[in-house]
């Protein structure tokens, strides 16, 4: 399902030339989940990026569900990222000016998925996170809690093969972080995804199959 | 309504919740609104003024003239090619409804005291139209006001005509003369007055005249095409003997101000449309700014990037479409009332009309609004393409910085 080949990538800082991945591998089975962790700045969320289409290695191959990200032209990879992969971030990353319904419809409609039909759907998820009265509700008007939720509902509405979560509890409270991780692993289980996350903390880490550690551009299995 | 309808009128609606950005795209439409509005005003009394102008030039001018160069008709090489005849083969040609012939000279009215210096003009058959008298030619004078007016001359005077042109008499060269009565005085309403011809019956002015300037005057059916019979014309008159011209070609040098009048005060107007686009851009811009990190996330989430330019393209659109078409409502509908009630007064002793005149023609509209949305397009594809390019991941760290 994600297959990582000896991945690297660097950023230019300044005059620095910083080595942020170096020869990365990584296999997630279908309807697997794993977790990288590692301290703050070591590519973690770089690696994330690279396996979510948003950004290129300099070297080595990635393929998600069956596609191979660094030979695939942008235009191709907005459309394999609309169909085949849902994000939740940190920040939840709300549109602000739509409503929590009109947020979870949003890949649907990137998509040009019939409107009723998908309003269906997005009002069902909705529900199964307890938000189905609060879908008329904007971002601003809701918890942090609430908010994520509503993300993870935007991520998984097209019912995609693999879930990124970049520290998707990072910024909730840990009674807050419990539930969406409760949630996350819920909904996960009834579509079969596959699911990636980065944290920091290892007992969410812990929540998946398998840990990985990822220091100083390479990355280590901690369990399995 | 799809994605981008979606997001663009969304995005235009929450430009009313900032308040710079608010400002900015009420500045962008008032600024298109007055542009366009300054843009139809000004061409509006522009085409008034020169509608009236031309009016005033065709009535002045016939369709088609055919002059004749280096003096009368029928002499040297025009032997062949008599006046006669090319008056009849003009007035053969499928097209011409009249034909007259006219004689331009420069000669005297003198009274017991002294003469006094005058346009003569000669004509066939009835005064030419912008002379304002009715009827047949009269065997008579006709005198402009002007002249009437220096010489203390009325109706049922007489007056002699004095040629340049001497004639020979047993006693020597003796200037031609002819007394003549005046039957009619006219005004002619043009703004040169002093300019305008005495009118002597052609037969006189012929034997008083000989060596004058001569033409024809081609009056045309209606709808029948100037250019298209001038150049039959010509195919047919040798150009050394005449010369045709048709009403366009002999006021080339107006019309060509005309339109270059037009040019220029359209120019500068557009300068309005043109700062309004820049407010446009910012206005754009500003919107992009704030949403940064949604469009990085629509970005992430799969929305390709020339769906996420449109979406910036039609918000321009959104900003800027009312305040023009208000503006071009408002200014058609300035013109129309300026011009229905007379609001804008002018001194009739100047200008040949006693208030500024408008008129709205359709295709000035349309140019207007081909110009606003050919600058507001340009702003708009600028703001749009950035948000073309904005790196999903960059655009979705700018959120949390």
């Amino acid at each position: 399902m994600i297959a990582v080949n000896g991945v690297t990538k660097a950023y230019q800082d300044g005059a620095v030339r910083r080595q942020v991945l170096r020869g990365v591998d990584l296999e997630v089975a279908r309807g697997s989940t794993a977790a990288i962790v590692g301290p703050s700045g070591s590519g973690k969320s770089t690696l994330l990026n690279i396996l979510g289409a948003l950004d290129t290695p300099d070297a080595g191959s990635v393929r998600v569900d069956g596609v191979d990200l660094t030979a695939s032209r942008p235009s191709a990879l907005a459309g394999f990222r609309n169909r085949s992969l849902g994000f939740v971030f940190q920040f939840h990353q709300l549109l602000p000016d739509f409503t929590a319904l009109e947020n979870v419809m949003m890949p649907g409609r990137i998509a040009g998925r019939p409107t009723s039909s998908l309003s269906a759907l997005a009002l069902a998820l909705l529900d199964q996170v307890g938000l189905a009265d609060r879908a008329g509700a904007f971002p601003q008007q809701l918890s942090g809690g609430e908010r994520q939720r509503i993300a993870i509902c935007r991520a998984l509405v097209l019912e995609p093969a693999v879930l990124l979560a970049d520290e998707p509890t990072g910024n909730l409270d840990s009674r807050s972080g419990e539930q969406v991780l409760e949630l996350l692993d819920t909904l996960r289980r009834r579509r079969d995804t596959t699911m990636l996350l980065v944290t920091h903390n290892p007992a969410v880490a812990n929540r998946c199959r398998k840990v990985l550690r990822l220091d100083g551009g390479r990355l280590t299995a901690l369990g399995a | 309504m799809g994605f981008v309808w979606h997001i663009a009128v969304r995005y235009f609606r929450s430009t009313r919740a900032d308040a710079h950005i608010r400002a900015l795209s009420t500045l962008t439409a008032g600024g298109l609104a007055v542009g366009t509005a300054a843009l139809v005003l000004a061409l509006a009394a522009l085409a008034g003024f020169q509608n009236l102008l031309l009016e005033d030039l065709t009535r002045h001018t016939p369709a088609l003239q055919i002059e004749f160069g280096g003096g009368s008709a029928g002499e040297g090489a025009a032997a062949t090619e008599s006046l006669r005849d090319l008056a009849e083969l003009a007035a053969a040609t499928n097209g011409v409804a009249g034909v007259q012939e006219l004689l331009y000279a420069r000669g005297w009215l003198a009274d017991e005291d002294r003469p006094f210096a005058v346009e003569v003009l000669g004509y066939e058959k009835t005064p030419p139209p912008w002379i304002p008298v009715p009827g047949e030619a009269i065997s008579g004078l006709i005198v402009p006001v002007s002249a009437a007016l220096r010489m203390g001359l009325a109706v049922g005077d007489t007056v002699r005509v004095v040629s340049p042109r001497p004639g020979l008499t047993p006693v020597g060269p003796q200037p031609r003369t002819r007394m003549l009565p005046v039957d009619l005085i006219y005004r002619s309403g043009r703004a040169e007055e002093a300019d305008d011809p005495v009118l002597v019956p052609l037969e006189q002015a012929s034997a008083l005249f000989a060596g004058g300037d001569r033409r024809l005057d081609l009056t045309l059916a209606p709808g029948a095409d100037p250019e298209e019979i001038g150049d039959f014309l010509r195919r047919g008159i040798d150009p050394a003997v005449a010369t045709v011209t048709t009403w366009r070609e002999a006021n080339r040098a107006l019309l060509f101000v005309l339109r270059l009048e037009k040019g220029l005060v359209f120019s500068a107007v557009a300068l309005i449309v043109a700062v309004a686009s820049f407010a446009l851009l910012a206005a754009l811009s500003m919107v992009l700014s704030s949403k940064r990190a949604e469009v990085g996330v629509l970005a992430a989430m799969g929305a390709p990037p020339a769906r996420l330019q449109r979406v910036f393209l039609l918000l321009g659109a959104l900003l800027s479409v009312g305040g023009a078409s208000l503006g071009g409502a408002a200014g058609a509908g300035l013109a129309a009332f300026l011009d229905r009630y007379r609001v804008i007064s002018t001194p009739s002793d100047v200008y040949v009309v006693d208030y500024v005149p408008f008129l709205v023609r359709g295709t000035d509209v349309l140019v207007v609004l081909v110009v606003t949305v050919l600058f507001t397009a340009a702003a708009a594809v600028i703001g749009a393409r950035k948000a073309s390019l904005l790196h999903p991941v960059e655009a979705m760290r700018s959120a949390r910085t």
